[in-house]
């Protein structure tokens, strides 16, 4: 059930993170309009360039526009690349979606696949193994897993191009889905095979079991009953693929949001800066609240 | 004593994870005292000397053990910089960021109904954001000093402590012996320190060590986006080694062996002390 207190708890997070993101750049040192005009720029040309972006302004009438601006959907132009943030933002936003979307997936199913495995064969060989490797895989961080597969991949083996994007095919999807399925697999291989023997533990398997029927269908339900809290650490996975994904593009090379932010921070480009946060925040709040309610529905002992 | 010396001995990854991070502490220590003892003073301590005659030598070569990376520097050297910075860094964060999550998880609980609904809101609140994405926002706004940096990781990484903090406290609060103490007239505060701080002790310092590695990864994913607080940052050399991934490989994966050994000697550590001190496992 969706109750209002959730969806006000939801409405004001995003308001505070607006807030947040605001005054965080503004309080920022340097200034982007002397950076952007260079060293030889006049006072006045300083002053008229400010006054024609409305940073003159006192900072809360700023932040009024900001807010009402960005309740209609229009986040600002770049005070660099002269186009709108919306553009840019829809423009870079097509490779991180694509790395992100195959990453959830890819791995969830990975995860998942190997975690029953390991449950099943729990103490045995495939068991052992799989855990090493989930432990060797979460011992490498993304930014030196992804060199590492560019090593072996692109230089050794040649089999992959080095650091493009291209047109975004399958040869250049591989290696930074990849570089994130890996860890991401492992996380949820291992909770997954976690939580499916502590399940197996609970009494009402007996009653299946006392039914006579097979261990796959057990398996299966048993699965069914894991899937809510499977669903929770995705979605707190999702952060991390978020972060990841940025981090694989700069890696990797990638036209993406992850590019796009760095690249505003280091120009002190605010309204870049700000849409590309808000927009991630937001998607990411709005997909763990979602989730959050997929779990009350799939299991309605979870209640608040 | 007996039976806790033969736990220890059959449960190898203690055994493991405490070998490979004392043997970490030890190379840390020793290079601080390197560097600020024997080779340089506690005003200028010896940093890696850039040589542009021995750029990108392999390991094993002109008597660099290591090799030496894009500025002719040891890499050797370097990575032991690294190793002391991050061990240094990841210590620090994580005890402010517990001290911090303990107080504030614990009067989520047991403070006045205002205090308890400001720190889960707080705790809520912080825990939600994406907490990669606020640190490089407030990386990149706040300077990259040392402070700044640690103050960030601090900010970032308090909630889940805090969360601990709170379950813990509210299991502690429903036990009989706790009644027996307020029956006994203890204070709130002989209550908070004497009764239930040593109970959550355990499972804190389990969570800290597990945390430790969180701490030098999200250290050195700043580091790597140029963003981090110091030039021997994992991060910085892995994003070095990553530019010239063909001249010099050895960078990139020696770098990545030695940050993998040290996160993987935590985790075993963690695990194995959570498995000692947890009498059901």
């Amino acid at each position: 059930m969706i109750n209002q207190k959730k969806i006000m708890n939801l409405t004001f997070t995003c308001f505070l993170t607006l807030v947040a993101i605001f005054f965080l750049v503004r309080l920022a040192p340097g200034d982007p309009v002397e950076r952007l005009l260079g060293p030889e720029a006049t006072y006045e040309e300083i002053q008229n360039y400010r006054n024609d972006l409305g940073l003159n302004e006192t900072v809360f009438l700023q932040f009024k526009t900001f807010f009402l601006k960005t309740l209609q959907g229009d986040l600002g132009k770049s005070l660099f690349k002269r186009k709108d943030v919306m553009v840019l933002l829809s423009k870079h936003f097509k490779p991180t979606l694509t790395i992100a979307f195959f990453t959830i997936f890819i791995s969830s199913f990975f995860g998942v696949i190997l975690g029953l495995i390991s449950a099943i064969y729990k103490s045995k060989k495939p068991d052992h193994l799989l855990r090493l490797f989930s432990i060797l895989a979460l011992s490498f961080p993304i930014f030196s897993l992804g060199p590492i597969l560019v090593y072996i991949f692109s230089v050794k083996l040649q089999a992959f191009p080095v650091s493009e994007w291209g047109d975004g095919g399958f040869k250049y999807l591989f290696l930074p889905v990849l570089t994130l399925v890996i860890p991401l697999s492992s996380v949820l291989s291992r909770f997954t095979r976690n939580k499916f023997l502590e399940e197996m533990k609970a009494p009402w398997i007996e009653v299946l079991k006392a039914k006579g029927l097979s261990s796959l269908s057990i398996n299966l339900r048993v699965l069914k009953v894991c899937s809510p809290s499977l669903l929770n650490v995705i979605a707190i996975q999702l952060s991390v693929i978020l972060a990841g994904t940025m981090i694989t593009e700069t890696i990797f090379d990638i036209p993406g949001m992850g590019s796009l932010l760095l690249e505003g921070i280091q120009n002190r480009d605010y309204p870049v800066v700000q849409g590309v946060i808000l927009y991630s925040t937001l998607i990411y709040m709005i997909i763990y609240f979602l989730t959050d309610y997929i779990a009350q529905k799939c299991d309605p002992r979870i209640s608040d | 004593m007996k039976v806790k010396s033969l736990k220890i001995k059959e449960n190898g990854e203690l055994l493991i994870g405490g070998l490979i991070c004392s043997i970490f502490l030890l190379w840390s220590l020793g290079w601080y005292f390197y560097s600020t003892f024997i080779n340089g003073s506690i005003q200028s301590p010896f940093v890696p000397k850039m040589n542009m005659k021995y750029e990108l030598v392999l390991p094993l070569q002109e008597n660099f053990l290591l090799g030496t990376d894009v500025y002719g520097r040891s890499l050797f050297e370097v990575i032991s910089s690294g190793v002391s910075y991050s061990i240094l860094i990841s210590l620090t964060v994580s005890f402010f960021a517990s001290v911090i999550g303990l107080i504030i998880g614990y009067f989520s609980i047991s403070g006045n109904n205002s205090i308890k609904r400001l720190f889960d809101f707080l705790t809520n609140f912080v825990f939600i954001l994406p907490s990669l994405l606020l640190a490089i926002l407030l990386m990149s706004f706040s300077g990259q000093s040392l402070f700044g940096l640690i103050l960030v990781l601090v900010l970032t990484g308090w909630p889940s402590y805090a969360k601990l903090a709170r379950g813990e406290t509210k299991r502690i609060m429903g036990l009989c012996y706790l009644e027996g103490a307020k029956s006994m007239g203890a204070s709130r505060l002989r209550i908070m320190l004497k009764v239930i701080f040593p109970e959550i002790l355990p499972v804190f310092v389990v969570n800290i060590i597990l945390g430790l590695s969180g701490v030098i990864i999200s250290e050195a994913t700043l580091g790597f986006l140029g963003l981090g607080g110091s030039e021997y940052s994992w991060g910085v050399l892995l994003s070095m080694g990553k530019d010239v991934l063909l001249e010099g490989p050895h960078i990139v994966i020696i770098s990545s062996l030695v940050l993998g050994l040290l996160i993987i000697g935590l985790n075993f550590f963690g695990d194995g002390l959570r498995d000692f001190l947890d009498p059901k496992s």
